[in-house]
């Protein structure tokens, strides 16, 4: 499998710079790069410089709206080569989307098309600490940036003046589940940027970091939101019947599927005991469940995570332990009860 | 929760109605069904009877039909309510999020 890792983030919020760091470093030697560029003059593949072991696609026009089916084109064009060895043989690559991309179109893309020999790494989106709040307060488009990353790296915050800890907060707000990284001039320790889906050895680890902080909450006074995006876990402590889920998770995306930013978890499934299933979706388009050997920890809970624009929590409560009911109910387990 | 209530159904409805920005009223009966009314639209949700291979009736204005499960029950009742409803059909990818 060659992950795919899609970094994100405003305009000017430091994309290209922590790419061409990335890309110096030893982890990223053998990295392909896709660079998404808004407009008809391209600029940052001029600021990437590429080693001998990696390469740069340019793509014009917006990913997210404009040119899906050129990434597909693009993977597979990739993927050709490598197999023809006229590229070296990448482990990884790398998308950097435009400054106003909508990831969510190019994870369901990933998601959808990449069959097979890809499998999406994780969603890393950077955070301007000069003008970054300013952004999330003016412009959607880096709320969505924020609200779909799986780690957040706040940059330029040696030239901040001032406390970060406002920023900061609302960064953990809009997105709990999403760990933070400080870059340091540009560059972090690529390390932290593993994914948690490509090495199995770092799997156990990387799913706990992976759910986050959210996957730790409940109750409400747990929630995270601002007036559009909201992040919660459901958890529950009794296994849920595999239907039930699958059932919980089709009524979810087929009415606020569209509100339904990303959802990913591990669920405890009744007819799977000591092997739970990891979940992941983006709107409407859902991963197949990947099954654990075991449990990662000693927290055997299921624990889903939902980041949504408006779809409130006691209704996905709700509509769980309904659809527990109504399986363990249609299965004569149990005698619908009238009150 | 281990089994699906007249009153879990009642407040599942009214859920459903905050959470697709609707306005309406749901009500539970003596006798086991919830009514749902908005704007002029009246609905029945009961479960079906007994030996019926479906497990929910829905009616709509008089109009009477079977719902072989929740989601359909929800789905019955969002099209009667919501015009501008559309239905997001899942899409499942071909991978799993992690290599088995």
């Amino acid at each position: 499998m060659i992950g795919v890792l899609v970094l994100t983030g405003f305009l000017g919020s430091g994309k290209t710079t922590l790419l061409r760091h990335l890309l110096q470093q030893p982890a990223f030697s053998r990295t392909a790069v896709i660079i998404n560029e808004f407009g008809e003059i391209g600029l940052d593949h001029d600021l990437v410089e590429a080693s001998t072991d990696s390469f740069i696609e340019l793509q014009t026009g917006c990913l997210c709206c404009k040119v899906r089916n050129d990434l597909i084109e693009t993977l597979d064009e990739m993927l050709r080569r490598r197999d023809q060895g006229s590229v070296p043989p990448f482990t990884r690559i790398v998308i950097e989307t435009s400054g106003l991309a909508d990831p969510a179109p190019i994870l369901q893309t990933l998601m959808t098309n990449a069959a097979g020999r890809l499998v999406l790494d994780g969603v890393v989106t950077t955070v301007d600490a000069v003008n970054g709040a300013a952004a999330l307060a003016r412009e959607p488009i880096s709320l969505k940036q924020v609200a779909l990353a799986d780690r957040l790296v706040l940059t330029k915050s040696d030239l901040a003046n001032g406390d970060q800890r406002p920023l900061i907060d609302r960064l953990a707000q809009l997105n709990a589940s999403a760990s933070l990284v400080t870059a340091d001039h540009g560059s972090i320790d690529p390390a932290l940027l593993e994914g948690v889906a490509v090495d199995p050895h770092a799997r156990s680890l990387a799913l706990e970091a992976w759910l986050g902080e959210a996957a730790n909450a409940r109750g409400p006074a747990h929630a995270r939101h601002d007036s559009e995006i909201e992040t919660y876990a459901v958890v529950r402590d009794a296994p849920i019947h595999a239907i039930a889920l699958t059932l919980f998770l089709e009524v979810l995306a087929e009415h606020c599927g569209d509100r339904l930013l990303r959802l990913k978890g591990i669920v405890d499934i009744a007819e799977s005991p000591g092997r739970p299933a990891v979940i992941h979706g983006v709107q409407h388009v859902f991963h197949p469940p990947a099954w654990l050997p075991h449990w990662p920890s000693e927290d055997h809970r299921t624990r889903i995570i939902l980041i949504t624009r408006g779809i409130p929590r006691p209704w996905v409560e709700l509509l769980l332990d309904a659809m527990e009911a109504e399986v363990v109910a249609a299965a004569g387990y149990l005698p619908l009860k009238g009150s | 929760m281990t089994e699906l209530c007249t009153e879990t159904l009642r407040e599942l409805l009214a859920q459903s109605l905050t959470a697709w920005h609707l306005r309406g009223e749901v009500r539970s009966t003596g006798s086991g069904a919830v009514l749902l009314s908005s704007n002029a639209t009246g609905i029945r949700v009961e479960p079906a009877p007994p030996g019926s291979p479906f497990r929910w009736q829905v009616t709509v204005n008089g109009h009477r039909r079977a719902a072989l499960s929740l989601p359909a029950v929800l789905r019955r009742v969002r099209a009667a309510l919501d015009p501008d409803y559309e239905r997001h059909q899942v899409r499942i990818a071909p991978a799993p999020v992690m290599p088995a």
